[in-house]
């Protein structure tokens, strides 16, 4: 028996999600939680100033080389926001660029002109492809829901890894509270989870993983211990507003929207407009527009409209999915193969997340 | 209408992975070809070289399959180099949707390859290409890259000769500027385009839209090709393909 799909009165998000609840007026626990937290985000401009003052004077102090602080850049909103702020608070950041073989065209133009324009200095981190391709093929195959976890993991490696090279102690990142709360944890899986990663690389892998930048969970503690690596969230000081920061970016660097959260990556795109729809019946711009909602930047009508709208069009999905199934190796199919294939949980593989816990547990009782 | 093309030339190892070079060593890896192609498409590129670096070396013609992958994707005019020693793989390569192909290191061992394939094909199918170094005597000979050997032969003569066979154009590669972000060798790129009626791709050593312009303008030549330029972003050299747009190709050129 189907059972009806409940969605909330404030918000898009909706009983496809197992974990949703609702209270007895019909409000999601994401609009509620996000009604408590969210106000602890809002601020006065004279608290704006005093954050961002703050914030300046913990990165001068902890400056130990040439660069104050690490950014790591993808060409989307977030992350071009911050190299901003950074150009207008006169930081001198060095900007990571992680590059795992799906640039789109207007990922690697935004960050052309946000660099051009800050003349900041950019390393790029580019990703052994046949690998990580190997490494891709490897979780569609197993079916499991968090196949971006790989490019995650594999950013923060590589941050923490440059971050150490280059003696730099804070890392601005464009994580922000306002408009990425909410996100079902059915969803995703955690980043850190080198243990899942692996097995899951060694059930479906054709070669071993010899270059892939992995950090676990034991090494991540350290860094943090040792190096005193800090991740800073800029965004989470100054009453950050998506649409206001991306008129900024278009008017002061020419850069330009591509069209979707996450959307500056062919891979991103294909994998949240058709993968994670198609196969999990998940839609992630109900979590990503409700977030925009409880921001009060859309109101739930705008949301409802930008909701209706399909998520590809049939010309570009057929087009994007050649290209797609092409550079994975995959014929069509195998891929539709694994399309109807159930979905896997991620810890119906090896997992590390049980170690996670007791160590979180041991950082609140030693407090460090 | 733009009086010089401007060319990405993009290197692969193995017939595979991305790399750029400096003075024709030390490959860096930068990525995933069919990716660049795409980023190149969007980006309205006159035109594309892939050179694969290792298949003369590795006594191999071209990776079909893959550059078929390539070809597929790429809505760009596309010229080819490495390893090809015979018309069959020329064929082999229109077909699959390669405009161009570029003859080098086979020119040393058959000569004859080069007006066999205009015979089969046509000149403005057949690029002959050839390296240049400075020798031990500071001398500008034309460089076996197969072999890694300075010859003895001029790089007049030899543009020349390429010409007499029929070459529809000719690819002049200076590989002590390979990579090095220092300019183009003005000097040996005019002597040459003064020397040959057909047109020159000049490349190596390009390091801002400026060096295009002067080797254009103050050495002839009728195409800048450039490799980091292109695929790098400032002196840090990050991994960031990027390409002027037609504007600013325009300012430059015309």
């Amino acid at each position: 028996m189907k059972r009806e799909v409940v969605t909330c009165v404030k918000c898009l998000m909706d009983s496809t999600d197992p974990d949703i609840h609702f209270n007895s007026g019909g409000i999601c626990n994401y609009c509620l939680e996000a009604e408590e937290t969210l106000p602890k985000y809002r601020y006065t401009d004279e608290q704006i100033g005093a954050n961002i003052g703050r914030l300046l004077q913990h990165i001068k102090a902890n400056r130990k080389g040439k660069y104050d602080c690490l950014i790591g850049i993808s060409g989307g909103v977030d992350s071009s926001y911050v190299a901003h702020l950074a150009y207008k608070w006169k930081l001198t950041p060095l900007v990571v660029h992680f590059d795992n073989g799906w640039n789109s065209e207007l990922a690697v133009s935004n960050i052309n002109k946000i660099l051009d324009k800050t003349g900041f200095d950019l390393q790029t981190y580019v990703i052994d492809w046949e690998e990580f391709k190997d490494l891709q093929r490897s979780f569609i195959k197993a079916s499991v829901v968090d196949i971006e976890m790989l490019t995650d993991h594999a950013i923060v490696a590589s941050m923490y890894r440059l971050a150490k090279e280059n003696n730099i102690k804070c890392i601005l990142s464009g994580t922000n509270y306002a408009t990425e709360h909410g996100l079902p944890s059915a969803w995703v899986w955690q980043k850190v989870d080198l243990k899942n990663i692996q097995h899951i690389h060694k059930l479906f892998g054709r070669q071993p993983l010899k270059t892939f930048p992995t950090i676990g969970i034991y090494k991540s503690f350290l860094y943090k211990i040792l190096h005193k690596l800090d991740f800073l969230e800029p965004l989470n000081i100054i009453n950050y507003k998506k649409l206001e920061a991306m008129e900024v970016l278009e008017k002061e660097y020419g850069w330009r929207y591509y069209g979707g959260k996450h959307y500056e990556s062919w891979f991103t795109k294909f994998y949240q407009a058709y993968i994670l729809p198609q196969k999990f019946n998940i839609d992630k711009r109900k979590s990503h527009l409700s977030a925009l909602i409880r921001n009060e930047e859309i109101t739930l009508e705008q949301a409802r409209e930008e909701l209706a709208k399909p998520l590809y069009t049939v010309e570009d999905l057929t087009q994007e999915k050649e290209f797609i199934l092409k550079k994975l190796e995959f014929t069509p199919e195998e891929f539709e193969e694994i399309m109807q294939a159930a979905p896997k949980r991620h810890d119906e593989y090896e997992t590390s997340i049980h170690l996670r816990k007791k160590l979180s547990s041991l950082k609140e009782k030693f407090n460090f | 209408m733009l009086k010089a093309r401007v060319i990405p030339c993009l290197l692969l190892k193995g017939g595979g992975g991305l790399v750029k070079t400096k003075k024709f060593g030390s490959p860096t890896y930068i990525g995933d070809p069919i990716n660049a192609v795409k980023i190149y498409n969007e980006k309205e590129v006159d035109e594309l070289m892939f050179l694969d670096i290792t298949a003369s070396k590795e006594q191999r013609g071209p990776n079909f399959s893959f550059l078929k992958d390539i070809a597929t994707e790429c809505f760009i005019p596309l010229c080819y180099g490495g390893g090809i020693t015979k018309t069959d793989e020329i064929r082999k390569l229109l077909r699959i949707g390669i405009e161009k192909v570029s003859l080098n290191s086979v020119n040393f061992t058959n000569p004859g390859l080069i007006s066999e394939a205009v015979k089969l094909f046509g000149s403005s199918t057949i690029v002959g290409s050839m390296d240049v170094k400075m020798n031990l005597f500071r001398k500008l000979r034309v460089f076996n890259s197969k072999t890694r050997d300075t010859t003895k032969l001029d790089p007049i003569e030899y543009a020349l000769s390429l010409e007499s066979r029929g070459a529809g154009e000719i690819l002049l590669n200076a590989v002590d500027r390979d990579g090095m972000l220092a300019g183009y060798d003005y000097e040996l790129i005019k002597k040459i385009t003064d020397a040959v009626k057909v047109p020159v791709i000049a490349c190596g050593g390009a390091s801002k839209l400026e060096d295009i312009e002067r080797v254009v303008k103050y050495s002839g030549a009728s195409a800048a090709a450039a490799g980091s330029l292109f695929v790098y972003q400032g002196g840090n050299k990050g991994v960031l393909i990027n390409y002027p747009n037609y504007q600013q190709l325009e300012e430059i050129l015309n």
